[in-house]
Parts: C-alpha cells; structure tokens; sequence
C-alpha cells in the first residue's frame, strides 16, 4: 500500500477503515462465544484497534506479521481474508490452518500472517528469521513482530534486539503496551519507564520511540519512519505502542486486577470513539459514508460466518498430516 | 430462523457452569444485546446477552448444571 509522506485526512480515513473492521470482527467474534456458537480460548484486542491498523496501512501484502494470541487486530490490519480466518476460529477444513490450529494459532502466509504464536516473546525471534531471509534474498520485505509489554521482559526480546542490530535486519519491534501483563501492572514486573528506553542498549543501529498508539497520526507516523528505515537496509526499530485492553487479558476475564478508576479513565478515552470523530471532523468522509461503511463491513463478516458454518470439520486422518515425523 | 442459545465456554479449562438464573421469561420477546441469563461458573457470575432478537423459548430451567455448549435456549 503506498501512503504519502505525511498525515493527510486520506490517511486517517484509511486507518478508520482497517480500526473499524477490526471493531465489527473483535464485537462480532464476543458475540459469537457469548451465545455458544464456537469455543475459541479468546483475547480480545478492543481498545488496542489503532495501533494494528496504523501498522497494517503502511505493509504491503508480502511484508512479514508474526503476532500473538492476542493478535486478531493485528490479522485484519495485515489484510487476512475473513472466510479463512473465521474457518479456523469454528476450526473447519476450510480455515487457515486446516482447522487444525484454531484461534491462537492463525497462520495465512497469502497475506503474510506467517504466525500466531501462544509462547510469550516468540514472535520476536521468528519475525527476525523471516527479516534475515529476506536480507539475504534482498526481496525488500519487512517484517514485524507484535508483542505486549510482558513479552519485553522475556529473554528472547534481548536476543532478538540485539542479533537484528547487529545485522541491521529490517525487522520492526511493535511492543503493544496495554500496561497489564495478564494479571501484574505495568510498573510490577517491568523495570524501566518506557519500554523504548531499552533501544539504547542495542547500540547506534536500534531506534526506539515511544507513541500514543491510540492516536491514528502518531501511530501512523512512528510505522511510517520504522517501515522507511527497514526497507532502506538502515536497521531495525522498537516501536512502544502505549494502548489499553479494555475486555480484560482473556475472554470472560472480569479483571479485578485493574482498578475501577483506571478503566473508567480509559474507556472515556475510548480511541474508536476519537477516531470516527476525527474523520468526520476532517471532512473525508461523511456520518451517511460511515453507517455505509460499517454495513459494508457487517455483511463481509455475516458472509464470513457463514462459511465457516457451512465448511466441514477435519477428518479424522488429518491429525496426522502437516506434522514433523512418522505417525 | 432460530437462533440457538448454547453455553459459552468462558475461561480456561471450564467444562460446565451452573445457569443461574434467567432473566427474561419463556415467550417473552427480548432484544440482542440485553441481558439474557446469569451463568455461574467456578469464581464469577456473569450476565450473559442475548445473541439474536425475537422470543424467546426456553429449553433448559434455571438452577441446572450445563456443559459448555449445551444448547439452553432458542430464539425464534
């Protein structure tokens, strides 16, 4: 996707787009679980939607994504088809991984879904494999590994850092900092003010930032110059995306954990809500454009569903095919 | 179209809950998005909305034990 060299209303609109879809999927999906229809071990990424359309308008459709459980926002922005995607959540034949893999382990390498992984920090080290294929290759792809702020206090972080500074790799480090790692506080478990303090330590060829990534342009802007700066064979970034979970760490999670006050403070600063006023502010696009929109987006995923309803379960001789060794 | 209301798996490693209480009556019209019934599982009760708008025909009474992904309810 080409974007221009700076924030324009077209933008903005753009990133609506991606933030709305991941809304309706991530609302629609609750919805499904809550009436029984599929049983999917799901995290939930409402309040965090600007931070993965922001990424996802800057990628091209063969740049790399390797995200985490909690990583359907991160899907949808990367442009992953809905039929396959909701296949593999109702875990039928015709989803992404054959049904075999289910919601926390969507892979799509036709959109460049390459993995979702359940093993907190992993998607660092795998994303900087894809980034050292593509440097050896000189294919021009950039990859990205989206983590949470928990992920930054894994070992793997400080490998992964480190060998993609050291080899200049063009991977980008998206730490989506929604300031609870499943149960513990932010300033429980992490040592340092800002994640992106911890660039310094990888020496001249890691930068790192820090943004608002509930704020389309500032997020918008940060992936702009991690993007430029990958594809130019400059080097890596570490992204700090400051966001918030508003549906707790897993689905049905009451979070007690987090204080009443806190919630309350950030759910008034609800960035969907910011967004959509932002865009009418700017004249791009009008309320009768946005109620289009969001219809059109409705009935993709109605579509989607029932597809994944219609497709046939895996067979029982699947269980042994796709896996490493003899049966 | 009915719509079918079943036991939402809600957690990890929850294989039934206790549902609760209803809280709208057999034949009674609800909408989607009110809340529909209270599920009881082992460290929370939680409303649960209803998936679908029309009337509602119960199944299953409140105070029964169901496995995850009973069906309950239907909507019609």
């Amino acid at each position: 996707m080409t974007t221009s060299a700076s924030f324009t209303s077209k933008d903005l609109y753009e990133v609506y787009k991606k933030a709305l879809k991941i809304l309706i999927v991530d609302e629609n999906i609750r919805g499904l679980i809550r009436s029984g229809a599929m049983h999917p071990v799901y995290y939930s990424p409402r309040g965090q939607e600007i931070v993965a359309a922001a990424m996802g308008v800057h990628l091209e459709p063969t740049d790399y994504l390797c995200t985490i459980y909690r990583g359907v926002h991160d899907q949808v922005a990367k442009g992953m088809p809905l039929d396959v995607l909701l296949a593999e959540y109702f875990m039928k034949v015709t989803g992404a991984c054959k049904g075999k893999g289910g919601a926390m382990h969507i892979t799509h390498p036709a959109s460049g879904v390459m993995v979702t992984t359940g093993v907190v920090g992993s998607s660092m080290p795998i994303a900087n494999g894809m980034a050292w294929a593509s440097q050896i290759k000189g294919d021009d792809r950039v990859s990205v590994a989206t983590f949470g702020d928990g992920a930054s206090n894994i070992g793997a972080f400080h490998e992964a850092l480190n060998m993609a500074a050291v080899w200049k790799l063009p991977t980008i480090f998206l730490c989506q900092n929604n300031r609870y790692q499943e149960c513990t506080q932010y300033a429980d478990s992490t040592s340092c003010e800002k994640i992106s303090d911890r660039a310094a330590a990888y020496g001249p060829n890691m930068v790192g930032v820090s943004v608002d990534g509930n704020d389309a342009e500032e997020m918008w802007n940060a992936m702009r110059d991690a993007v430029a700066r990958a594809r130019s064979g400059a080097g890596p970034t570490l992204i700090e995306a400051n966001t918030f979970r508003y549906m707790g760490h897993y689905f049905g999670d009451q979070a007690p954990y987090i204080p009443k006050e806190e919630l309350a403070a950030e759910m008034a600063k609800d960035p969907m809500i910011r967004i959509r006023q932002q865009v009418l502010d700017s004249g791009v696009a009008t309320e009768d454009d946005l109620v289009a929109l969001k219809a059109e987006l409705e009935a993709e995923f109605e579509a989607a569903v029932q597809f994944a309803k219609d497709s046939p379960e895996p067979e029982l001789d699947e269980v042994y095919k796709d896996i490493y060794g003899a049966a | 179209m009915s719509t079918e209301v079943r036991i939402p798996s809600i957690g990890f490693s929850t294989q039934e809950a206790t549902l609760a209480e209803w809280m709208v009556a057999d034949g009674a019209t609800v909408e989607k998005g009110a809340p529909l019934y209270a599920l009881e599982l082992d460290k929370s009760t939680q409303e649960i909305e209803s998936p679908a708008s029309g009337t509602l025909r119960i199944k299953v009474e409140a105070g029964e034990v169901c496995e995850i992904g009973s069906l309950i309810a239907e909507i019609v």
